[in-house]
């Protein structure tokens, strides 16, 4: 693939550009679709896809799929079977209401909708908690309520892995593309360990804070990320806030691998002042604006550990290793 | 001649903007779509198959009043003609688009409301381009003039306009179907038929991408025409928010 192709609303899709596969029929994403009639040629194409919003076109070979991808900063749309952060805001008789996004109606999740949940041990969710969830359906029409679930109902198991409250932590907020970008990435890393989606900063992290006992972390799609660093100690919440940072940075900026690597190589190097000093420096040279007084968050760098020490301490079973997020990507 | 400037997604807080700079009359234009959002009121009605493309134009210095109303009116034919307002989640959803004239000479009261409408148009189709709402094709628009001695005259600057004998808008979309005709002066048949056809070689130009999938360019080339130009602000702002993806390839 050499230059990415770029379409407007009413440009045709080349055929050269679609996946040849004939094995199974060719599946239209989001921004392509069928809006006129091939012309009476039926030997040249038997379709024209039409783009109807403005992207990048990106084809997916295997599964036989065509999508656009478009501008990151959109506002999110709960989608069906899409992972999200949620915060509750109150609770009712049956349901927690909870805010997915700001400024929309809230989503409804089932008091007894958690793994093991029965009417006499369900979690008794305050207002301002966070739980982890899956958007399980979205309604049909305008004024439908979204409903979330942190639970399988066809098995009674947190399914995928992670879902229910999330405890102790720190919400930041990145981008929806950004937030997809790391579920791909997340979601896939196990299989290979090279860059996916020139996404290295998670990787980076976490050979960063090994030592202190790794974190965790949960993305959701609405473009919140939980971090939990408890395992550090007393550094806990420097370095959830440096992971945070780190992770807004890199969306902020559209840092490159490189980037990455040089943003969370300068974190740490001890704890004195001159050393965080020189962090406060380096990030100011990336990250001019974003990041109010870094110098209070250093790292502490101490022995080496082995990569296993990142799966955190597992409580009650419910936290699944290292990434929460290793969900299936739902592409949009 | 200096093409238009532009640029997208310059505000966080709406789902889409543009902003866009006409260089001839001066304008500048901030413009915001939210959508899909759920409307307030019962305004589905109607159409409850589609959604309802809202049009807001706000003065920078007055409140909007009858020309606004005017013009939204226009804008709002013509935008939810190119708006696939049945894809899904749109249905009974609103597609609001607020412009804001940030720039540029006021238009007052009883001023014809048609040299803005060029820029109006452009902004929001760019706005709509941001906030990624499905359309079928996108357009571009273009101010065009008479003056007395039926000469016909394009780039217009607010003083052109106000002493052509008489003033057209047209817009075209990109597979060159007449959008939008608005016209007001005095003028006949065969005044109006060849400010189409200069109207449609403006705007025609950069609307037909060239065997290989490029903008074809002229000698005026680099987005001094308006389809061209759209194209190019949304290329650059898809390269800079995709950067780590079409580097690493």
């Amino acid at each position: 693939m050499s230059t990415p192709l770029i379409l407007l609303p009413g440009d045709e899709v080349p055929s050269s550009h679609l996946p040849s596969t004939k094995s199974n029929p060719l599946k239209l994403g989001s921004g392509v679709r069928l809006l006129s009639q091939p012309s009476a040629k039926p030997a040249a194409s038997n379709h024209i896809l039409t783009a109807t919003q403005a992207g990048i076109l990106a084809t997916d070979a295997k599964r036989n799929t065509v999508s656009l991808q478009s501008f990151s900063n959109r506002r999110y749309i709960p989608t069906t079977n899409d992972l999200v952060i949620a915060q509750v805001h109150h609770s009712s008789i049956d349901y927690f209401h909870c805010i997915v996004t700001p400024h929309t109606a809230q989503a409804l999740l089932g008091q007894l909708s958690f793994e093991g949940a029965t009417k006499k041990t369900r979690p008794m969710l305050k207002g301002g908690d966070l739980v982890y969830a899956r958007v399980s359906s979205v309604g049909v029409g305008a004024g439908a309520e979204v409903e979330i679930t942190c639970v399988n109902p066809a098995t009674g198991k947190a399914e995928p892995g992670g879902l229910g409250p999330l405890t102790g932590g720190m919400v930041f907020d990145i981008s929806t593309g950004f937030s997809a970008r790391l579920i791909r990435a997340s979601s896939s890393s196990a299989d290979h360990g090279d860059a996916i989606d020139g996404l290295v900063v998670l990787a980076e992290l976490g050979k960063k804070l090994e030592s202190l006992g790794g974190f965790e972390i949960a993305v959701g799609r609405n473009g919140k990320v939980w971090i939990d660093c408890s395992a550090a100690g007393e550094n806990a919440i420097k370095s959830t806030i440096a992971v945070g940072r780190c992770l807004q940075t890199t969306d902020d900026k559209d840092l490159n691998a490189m980037d990455q690597k040089k943003l969370v190589a300068s974190i740490d190097k001890g704890t004195d002042d001159v050393s965080s000093l020189r962090w406060a420096r380096n990030i100011a040279v990336l990250a001019p604006l974003s990041i109010p007084s870094p110098a209070q968050y250093p790292l502490e760098n101490s022995g080496n550990r082995k990569l296993a020490d990142l799966r955190p301490r597992s409580k009650a079973g419910i936290f699944p290793p290292f990434w929460r997020s290793l969900a299936s990507c739902s592409l949009p | 001649m200096v093409g238009p400037t532009a640029s997208l997604s310059n505000l966080s807080r709406s789902d889409g903007s543009a902003s866009y700079k006409c260089p001839a009359t001066g304008y500048d234009v901030l413009g915001a779509v939210n959508a899909p959002i759920e409307l307030p009121a019962r305004r589905d009605a109607l159409k409850p198959e589609e959604a309802t493309v809202e049009v807001f134009v706000k003065p920078g210095n007055t409140t909007a009043g009858v020309g606004e109303r005017h013009v939204e009116g226009i804008l709002r034919n013509v935008l939810s003609k190119v708006v696939l307002g049945r894809e899904r989640g749109f249905p009974r959803r609103g597609v609001v688009i607020t412009l804001g004239i940030v720039g540029g000479e006021t238009v007052d009261r009883g001023d014809s409301y048609l040299t803005i409408l060029p820029a109006l148009l452009h902004t929001s189709l760019l706005a709509l381009l941001s906030a990624a709402v499905p359309l079928s094709m996108t357009f571009s628009a273009t101010l065009m003039g008479v003056d007395k001695s039926g000469a016909i005259i394009t780039d217009l600057s607010a003083a052109d306009a106000k002493a052509a004998a008489s003033l057209h808008v047209l817009a075209f979309t990109s597979k060159n179907h007449l959008l939008l005709n608005e016209s007001e002066g005095r003028f006949d048949f065969d005044t109006w038929e060849q400010v189409r056809e200069r109207a449609l070689s403006i705007c025609q130009d950069m609307t037909t991408p060239g065997p290989d999938g490029d903008v074809t360019m002229g000698e005026e080339a680099d987005g001094s025409r308006p389809e061209g130009f759209v194209r190019e602000t949304v290329e650059d702002r898809l390269y800079k928010d995709y950067s780590w993806k079409i580097d690493s390839i």
